[in-house]
């Protein structure tokens, strides 16, 4: 194991971190909003410190559909890394085509248009909240397409996790009138968590 | 005060030139997509000067980029503020430029990642976007090739040698994923099961090889009559299974009683030898009682024991007893 095996955070911190995420997803969802023209559900965001193996059970947003497909992003700001993944449950692609007004039948070349459209948008202004809230400028990396119509245990599986720990933040988007389901997870790298709750604790104690 | 500024000017002068160099292009558009810079990697892939493509219109230089998917994927950053990525795996490239390694690379274009980022936005206006161009043609052709590879080896790891059918395993999982979506949607779906009539014979007379001939024989018939959502594997030696869904047991044995007549009718030559031989079949349609895929073949086989048992070259439906 390695020397930061034992993180962790306080209810302080992870009442903080909620409150973070929540300002940050909310200007997410203003974003998306904007540009579709629809109304987004707010969900209340899901901060967990969990292993890395148990991320299946972070995806509690969509884990009764069967295929899913995804995209990754690897951010890093101040010491701060960590990846976003976006997931969508395959059923909500036909909406998601009639929201972005390309309009015809999804197929697997425009899903994946759809899914980066939709990761660009809700990745990009979410790190940016978090980041304006913390004063931390994130760079993103280019975005990996994880994978198209593959079992979610698949998705999460394919990678070899060299952390143990990870601090997971779960946003479940939905659109309000429309079968679009989505989860954006922010997780953040075990050696980041430290650095991260310095930097919550400076917010705390004003 | 003069000196100051000349160093001023130097150093921006380093700067330029390291951007200049970049192994990476970059481009600067206004908001009516004209180009207002063009850098070293741009200039030398495109052979277009600086001077030559400014202020002209991007797709009117570039007929190639589609431009409404351009448009849509940059008014998102003009309006929104945002980045905003493009992988290879939408489109190979933006730019229609050679490949690098024109002798020892493999791929004609450069396939390249985008990134638009959102410039002059310090009032929050977004007056002009930045294009960021990465040449990932290794990465790219790496990735399709081990995508090629790894598709036919999973097409070999199901794929029975013999027949071309599919292996005994992969079709087990096919039934397994059709009798749970069967068991699901309530879905109609028959499996049909059957053998070679008097195989051991086939063998003991006119050899091992012609055996094999006459297995051949039976699925190149079987991929001539069945339809494109049915599923065929290799089930045993001379054995057979099929998945016909949305097909009832009275449909299934239309199909069922066609296969049969045409295996009958079929001439198997092999080497000197020339020889006809019949099939048996038995089909059980998914119903509430069949609880498992195990009890579902059971019911199937049980059918095609029937068929044996009734004179052979016949096609049975399973009943309850």
């Amino acid at each position: 194991m390695t020397q930061t095996a034992n993180v962790s955070i306080t209810e302080d911190q992870r009442d903080c971190y909620q409150e973070i995420s929540n300002v940050a997803m909310g200007q997410a969802a203003d974003l998306l909003a904007r540009l579709l023209g629809v109304k987004v559900i707010l969900p209340i965001p899901v901060v967990n410190l969990i292993e890395v193996n148990e991320l299946r059970m972070a995806l509690s947003g969509i884990e009764n559909s069967e295929t899913v497909s995804g995209v990754c992003q690897g951010f890093i700001g101040n010491g701060i890394s960590g990846e976003a993944l976006l997931i969508f449950n395959d059923t909500s692609f036909n909406d998601i085509s009639d929201l972005l007004k390309y309009g015809g039948v999804a197929d697997k070349s425009l899903e994946l248009e759809l899914l980066m459209d939709v990761a660009n948008i809700l990745i990009g202004a979410c790190l940016r909240g978090v980041g304006e809230q913390l004063d931390v400028g994130f760079s993103q990396g280019h975005p990996v397409v994880l994978g198209q119509h593959v079992n979610l245990n698949d998705l999460v599986a394919a990678n070899n996790y060299r952390w143990t720990k990870t601090l997971a933040i779960e946003i479940n988007y939905k659109i309000e009138g429309y079968n679009i389901n989505c989860d954006l997870l922010l997780l953040f790298a075990e050696d980041a968590i430290e650095v991260l709750n310095r930097k919550v604790n400076y917010l705390l104690e004003d | 005060m003069a000196d100051n500024s000349s160093d001023n000017f130097k150093e921006f002068h380093s700067y330029m030139a390291m951007l200049q160099n970049l192994d990476v292009g970059l481009v600067v558009l206004d908001r009516e997509y004209r180009i207002q810079l063009w850098n070293n990697f741009m200039e030398s892939h495109s052979g277009l000067h600086p001077y030559e493509v400014r202020d002209k219109q991007l797709f009117e230089t570039f007929p190639e980029i589609n431009e409404e998917w351009f448009r849509h994927k940059a008014e998102c950053v003009f309006q929104l503020n945002t980045r905003a990525f493009t992988t290879w795996e939408q489109r190979p490239f933006l730019f229609k430029f050679k490949n690098y390694r024109p002798i020892t690379g493999s791929a004609e274009f450069m396939y390249q990642n985008i990134t638009i980022i959102p410039l002059d936005s310090s009032v929050g206006i977004v007056e002009r976007i930045g294009i960021i161009v990465y040449d990932v043609t290794d990465v790219a052709v790496n990735r399709i090739e081990l995508k090629a590879v790894n598709d036919e080896l999973k097409r070999l790891s199901r794929t029975d040698r013999l027949t071309g059918l599919y292996n005994r395993g992969y079709w087990q999982e096919c039934a397994e994923r059709e009798f749970k979506r069967g068991q699901r949607t309530g879905r109609v779906t028959s499996l049909l099961m059957f053998d070679i009539d008097h195989f051991k014979h086939v063998n003991d007379t006119y050899g091992h090889p012609a055996g094999d001939a006459a297995i051949k024989n039976t699925a190149d018939q079987l991929v001539m009559n069945m339809r494109e959502t049915d599923v065929a594997g290799r089930y045993g030696g001379e054995e057979y299974a099929m998945l016909l869904v949305d097909t009832t047991a009275e449909n299934a044995k239309i199909f069922a009683d066609r296969l049969r007549e045409h295996i009958a009718a079929s001439t198997v030559h092999y080497q000197d030898v020339s020889f006809q031989y019949t099939v048996s079949m038995g089909i059980a349609e998914l119903n509430d009682d069949i609880k498992s895929v195990d009890e579902w073949i059971d019911a199937a086989d049980h059918a095609l024991y029937e068929s044996k048992e009734g004179g052979r070259n016949t096609v049975t439906i399973y009943k309850k007893s």
